[in-house]
């Protein structure tokens, strides 16, 4: 039932969306470092009093927008703990991994909206951070952080405004232990700024249409997107539907419980509701950064993919992102394993087994919806870059694209994001200009396709060399196990990542490596995975074929063995 | 002394010819002829000459906007192109910036990578390698594999090649070198390097855009053969000159070389229209909204001038371009944009069009879907026998029968549903809007809306009462403002150097050599297509951001010598431009300036149209009184509204609303409360009611 006519709450939809927006575009061209501006890893959301999600920039990333409610509840939590009351004027920080945080280095920062003295609502963003004052430089590639403490700094909604004076202590504290401290303390200036305007706007629409008619639209359009999510799972048949795939983890620790660690989802439909019960899958690993927070990433992992089958935006147009989407959706992870792991269990690397556990969930929907699934995708790596100069710390930070298997009647996506993430890459003439990297090669891998009537997505290899001595660390997932073939298609390729010495000799690195020192001259050669095939290969059209080998993906030689 | 305005759209082409001595005027419309537009324009031209008893000598200029380019973008039907690139780099084209178009799909396709510009068998590799920060050669070009591989390119039958190499922003010797060999080799390909296209760093951008340019550069340089010839054939030897999508006009030589200027034309002219209709009338701030079936575009033109976008905010069906162009911001939204209630049950409108066929319910060929033009039909806003001049007639009927259907399915009173598709298409243009002016610190509140195309003076006064823009002014002929802009365009030569520099440390010799060397580069080029330095101003700018951001702000620089004091005021320039836009200004922090820009400018041409009579009385104008229905005060309420012929309103007499002027390219609604008043230049000018 409607809290509004269809027309006011259209309009004010229309408002909203065009606000996060503008949060997002702002926050996206005023940040400092590339993980923002060019990776575009932030997120920028409207949320109400309690924290409950209006809307988001459809410019940022899934995996930022998408946990802000849980800042915001437990930022409220928090507070309310402490008996400090929000008031206007006040910013708030917060990266708490197990307080709705995704992991410490997405810090958000969380703006009041306030008419008169009642709370109306928050205006909130997030982005990741080239540094947190972790063990070792950058934020990513920490893998051997042995629990949240040693993951860098950790706020617990910290005011950094307090009734619009700005607590410059807070401020002090974040330079002393902050590496890169003028662009990661730039980005958080662009993030309140970003989020001020975010709480002007959202006040001014209140004050246009009132709060009543404002929050009955908002109520209105969390129905809409609940009916919707509601209405895509009752077309599903009831019954219970489980699948599992893997997790590299530790893959050269002598620990086998580190190592090859099985992700289990099983979705269970019952009507119109959905539960994702997560039983089975591994132990925390409680000394290794590897463990999901259930709220912030694993939530999202799951909401993200689910809405990206159910209710793609091919099919149904951009749906708004709220909390009423993720209403029919139950959670089960039992408590003490990855992915609903005991404090102070570490976290920071959480990113690629978030995305191998979406990956784990859409296989269990291809038993369902074939039709809307792509074979198993290949996930991502993520590494940090460093040195020093003049006395002053460089961070860079990469993400190294993985690739989507086949999909019903469309060959799987090439070298790109996959599932929860959607980043961009930094273009090479802008590393070449400000790091000591020089990129020697950016391509697709040749002869590595996963055969399939609808071929899996390729795998992109990269070539750094270092043009000085430097720090290198890395997260990633995908070095044991390949990407899983469906219906018939073939499996995958793995990824691979190889340091090259200036001797010519070489050493294979795992998926996850801690930081240590490179030298000048010294190499590093990524090889992208590839994502598995769909169907039957016999099955695949000759012209297709002939035009993979045309274009040098596929040798004569290769496609013999495989199609005859 | 006559000069002629040829703009050809999707449907039709408009020509307008002006003799700029005694002011005589006139304008045609024709079909346009898609397979081959040149003959469209042909048949326009002859048709206009016969109109207006015009001798082919004496016309001295012929304007022309094509969509040529983009068409071929955007149908995907294009050249057999290719490129070569370095060693290594095969896929820049393919892979792009790694990123999917849409977070939450799997079943979404890529445009880079389902739909190439250049297939990966046609990318060829090569070595040789340059390094920032200066360009220099870290190993040397192998021009035998660069002839090997025009060699094998020729022999594919490949028609056009794309020379990129990276860095080639810093120095263009390789590029420019392997074009000499390619040229060679192929000497009837056409064959263009990415320094040459659009000399800017990030190379998955400049790439595509010279594989845009490459893969219509075919196209576009036999369609501007053919029309040149078709012009001499009716012995018209006034100068041609093609509209580009920075707002100025270039030679058909500039734009046979870089296709890609003319990506965005027609947008750029409707603009210039809209902006030269503001000023006749004294107003010197206008927001330009131009609304036809499918989709509205949106500018804002200061002094007559529209501002550039910044280079990472355009595209052309998905692909990133890296082009001057004029900030027009497009929806869909329009005349012919459809209402639905969608799967969750929410009111929608648009972006999808019933387009021109079979167009909305009202037109009676088969629409069945409810559209915005039913809805305004409905509300008793347009005319059943007056549409477009009374050469179409408007089906009531037809069009009640999908406002009912809409209306039952939202379980809402016809009238309200009707008047619902207006509000929200007016609240969607009101955003679009917003996201032009509020959100950059412009407040509209001070600026006039100029509603053009044939929906714009329908919408107009309801969307600027929206935004508390004050007045809305309609141009004599709203439905060819393109046609009218393309006559008053200068011409626009620009060129840019990346040139990083920062401010804590800027090293004002070279900026004065750099920009030395730009104004001798352009005044060589003009000098090229015959054309004075002369006869063109100069304009400086710079792309600057603060050191470490990614996205950089357009500042002018003075002409002159570059000097401290200069640079000082160049600093300030960009504080003020970075708070004006994002609302924040980082005045402690280092900036650095990314690309050098320097333009030639043309005189526009001056334009005097003859002032219209206009006629005696009211009552002369006046055709009927029908119901009309709008929202006053929050209700819905039928009014008696007058109907007047729009050319017989007498000057200077204002209309109370509620009114509709017909007209034979648009209708304009005059809401209650809002006054219309014919200008002596032929615009009419609505007051609305204000918040004040």
């Amino acid at each position: 039932m409607s809290r509004i006519d269809p027309v006011t709450g259209a309009v004010i939809q229309g408002a909203l969306e065009s606000i996060a927006l503008e949060m997002g575009h702002k926050l996206m061209r005023m940040s400092y470092s590339s993980i923002i501006r060019e990776s575009e890893d932030f997120g920028a959301a409207l949320t109400d009093a309690t924290g409950l999600q209006m809307c988001e920039c459809r410019m940022s990333t899934p995996l930022q927008s998408g946990p802000i409610p849980g800042y915001i509840r437990n930022v409220l939590k928090v507070l309310a703990e402490r008996d400090d009351p929000v008031r206007p004027g006040d910013v708030i920080m917060h990266n708490d991994p197990y307080g709705g945080a995704s992991h410490g280095p997405d810090v958000a920062f969380c703006v009041p909206v306030f008419q008169g003295e009642t709370l109306i609502g928050w205006s909130a963003t997030t982005a990741h951070h080239l540094d947190i004052g972790a063990l070792s430089p950058g934020s990513c590639g920490i893998v051997d952080a042995v629990d949240t403490y040693a993951e860098g700094l950790q706020f617990k909604a910290i005011k950094v405004f307090d009734q619009g004076e700005r607590n410059e202590a807070v401020w002090h504290i974040l330079r002393a232990n902050i590496r890169a401290t003028d662009l990661v303390v730039g980005d958080m200036e662009a993030q309140i700024e970003a989020g001020r305007i975010g709480a002007a706007r959202l006040f001014e629409l209140v004050d246009r249409y009132g709060l009543d008619s404002t929050m009955a639209a908002f109520h209105d359009l969390m129905d809409y997107s609940e009916r919707l999510m509601r209405d895509a799972i009752r077309a599903l048949p009831d019954g219970e539907y489980a699948a599992s795939t893997m997790l590299d983890g530790y893959l050269d620790d002598p620990n086998p419980a580190r190592r090859e660690l099985p992700l289990v989802v099983t979705l269970k439909v019952e009507g119109d509701d959905l539960t994702v019960d997560l039983t089975g899958t591994a132990a925390q690993v409680p000394d290794r950064p590897i463990n999901m927070p259930l709220v912030g990433t694993v939530d999202c992992s799951i909401w993200l993919t689910i809405r990206s089958i159910l209710l793609d935006t091919v099919t149904y147009g951009a749906i708004p992102q709220n909390s009423g989407l993720t209403r029919p959706i139950k959670i089960e992870a039992p408590k003490g394993t990855l992915v609903n792991p005991i404090f102070p269990a570490p976290v920071i690397a959480r990113f690629c087994p978030g995305n191998q556990l979406a990956d784990t969930v859409m296989k269990a929907f291809a038993q369902i919806v074939p039709g809307q699934v792509s074979a198993g995708i290949g996930n991502l790596r993520v590494v940090a870059l460093s040195g020093l100069r003049d006395g002053d710390h460089w961070v860079h930070m990469e993400i190294m694209e993985g690739s989507y298997g086949g999909r019903k009647g469309l060959d799987g996506m090439d070298a790109v994001d996959t599932l929860y993430a959607n980043t961009r890459n930094n273009p090479i003439e802008d590393i070449e200009s400000h790091i000591p990297i020089r990129v020697d090669r950016y391509e697709l891998r040749e002869n590595a396709m996963a055969a399939g009537q609808w071929r899996g997505g390729i795998g992109a290899i990269r070539e750094f060399t270092f043009l000085d001595e430097a720090g290198f660390s890395l997260e990633g997932e995908g070095h044991a196990f390949k990407p899983w073939g469906f219906d018939g298609g073939a499996d995958g390729y793995e990824a691979e990542l190889t340091l090259v010495h200036t001797d010519g000799t070489t050493t294979n690195l795992p998926s996850k490596v801690p930081y240590f020192k490179v030298k000048a001259g010294e190499k590093l050669v990524s090889v992208g995975p590839s994502g598995g095939g769909y169907g039957d290969p016999l099955l695949r059209p000759a012209e297709a074929v002939a035009d993979d080998i045309a274009d040098g993906l596929l040798s004569e030689e290769t496609s013999k063995v495989i199609f005859e | 002394m006559k000069a002629i305005g040829i703009d050809v759209g999707g449907t039709f082409t408009d020509l307008i010819y002006v003799d700029r001595q005694t002011g005589a005027q006139g304008i045609h419309k024709v079909s346009t002829t898609p397979d081959d537009p040149s003959q469209g324009v042909i048949i326009g031209l002859t048709e206009l000459m016969v109109q207006g008893a015009i001798a082919p000598s004496d016309i001295a200029q012929v304007f022309h906007g094509t969509t040529t380019a983009t068409n071929a973008v955007l149908e995907a039907r294009g050249a057999r192109a290719g490129t070569i690139t370095n060693e290594g780099f095969r896929d820049v084209l393919h892979i792009g910036r790694h990123q999917r178009p849409d977070h939450y799909s799997i079943m979404q396709e890529i445009p880079w990578q389902n739909r190439p510009l250049i297939k990966r068998r046609y990318r060829k590799t090569v070595p040789g390698r340059l390094v920032p920060p200066t360009g220099e050669e870290l190993q040397p070009l192998d021009e035998t594999a660069i002839r090997q591989a025009a060699r094998e390119l020729k022999a594919d039958g490949v028609e056009a090649v794309a020379i990129c190499f990276l860095f080639s922003y810093l120095n263009p010797v390789h590029e420019n070198r392997a074009k000499a060999i390619v040229a060679a080799e192929m000497p009837d390909a056409f064959v263009t390097t990415s320094s040459d296209i659009s000399p800017q760093f990030r190379e998955f951008e400049r790439f595509t855009t010279a594989a845009l340019a490459t893969f219509v550069g075919p196209k576009v340089g036999s369609y501007v053969k053919n029309l040149e010839a078709a012009l001499a054939d009716q012995k018209i030897s006034g100068d041609l000159r093609i509209m580009a999508s920075n707002g100025g006009v270039v030679t058909p030589r500039m734009v046979t070389l870089n296709p890609a200027l003319t990506m965005m034309s027609g947008l750029a002219a409707g603009v210039l229209g809209g902006a030269w209709v503001g000023q006749r009338c004294g107003r010197d701030k206008v927001i330009t909204f131009d609304i036809g079936g499918t989709s509205a575009d949106i500018g804002i033109a200061i002094d007559g001038v529209c501002a550039e976008t910044d280079a990472r905010s355009t595209s052309i069906a998905g692909f990133p371009l890296l082009m001057p162009m004029l900030d027009i911001h497009t929806i869909g939204a329009g005349g012919g944009s459809i209402a639905y209630v969608d799967q969750g049950g929410a009111f929608k409108v648009g972006p999808q069009s019933a387009g021109a066929d079979p167009g909305p319910a009202a037109y009676g060929r088969g629409g069945t879907k409810p559209t915005v033009t039913d809805a305004n039909l409905v509300l008793g806003r347009l005319e059943p026998g007056d549409f477009l001049g009374g050469e179409m007639g408007l089906d009531l009927d037809a069009a009640q029968v999908v406002i009912n259907d809409l209306a039952a399915e939202l379980g809402m009173d016809p009238l309200e549903a009707a008047e619902g598709v207006l509000t929200i298409l007016n609240a969607n243009m009101a955003n679009a809007i917003r996201s032009r002016t509020v959100q950059r610190g412009i407040d509209p509140r001070s600026f006039s809306l100029v509603a053009m195309g044939g929906a714009g003076p329908l919408q107009g006064a309801e969307v600027a009462a929206m935004l508390e823009v004050p007045e809305v002014i309609v141009p004599p002929h709203p439905g060819i403002t393109s046609a009218l802009g393309l006559l008053i365009a200068g011409l626009k030569y620009d060129v840019i150097h990346t040139q990083f520099q920062v401010s804590t440390s800027a090293d004002l010799a070279l900026f004065n050599s750099e920009f030395a060397e730009m104004e001798a580069k352009l005044t060589a080029r003009l000098a090229e297509d015959g054309l004075h330095a002369d006869d063109v101003r100069f304009e400086r700018a710079g792309d600057l951001r603060y050191l470490g951001q990614g996205y950089e702000l357009r500042v002018p620089f003075d002409l002159g010598e570059v000097t401290e004091i200069a640079l000082e005021e160049v600093w300030q320039r960009f504080h003020d431009s970075h708070a004006a836009e994002y609302g924040h200004a980082f005045k402690d922090s280092t900036i650095e300036v990314v690309n050098l820009r320097m333009t030639a400018v043309g005189a526009s041409p001056d334009l005097d149209l003859p002032v219209p009579d206009g006629g005696k009385t009211l009552d002369m104008a006046h055709v009927r009184t029908r119901q009309a229905v709008f929202r006053v005060d929050g209700t819905l309420q039928s009014f008696e509204t007058q109907v007047y012929r729009r050319d017989l309103l007498p000057l200077g007499m204002p209309v109370l609303g509620p009114a509709i002027l017909l007209q034979k390219d648009s209708t304009t609604v005059v809401p209650p409360k809002a006054t219309a008043t014919p200008h002596e230049t032929g615009s009419v000018i609505i007051s609305l009611e204000t918040k004040s």
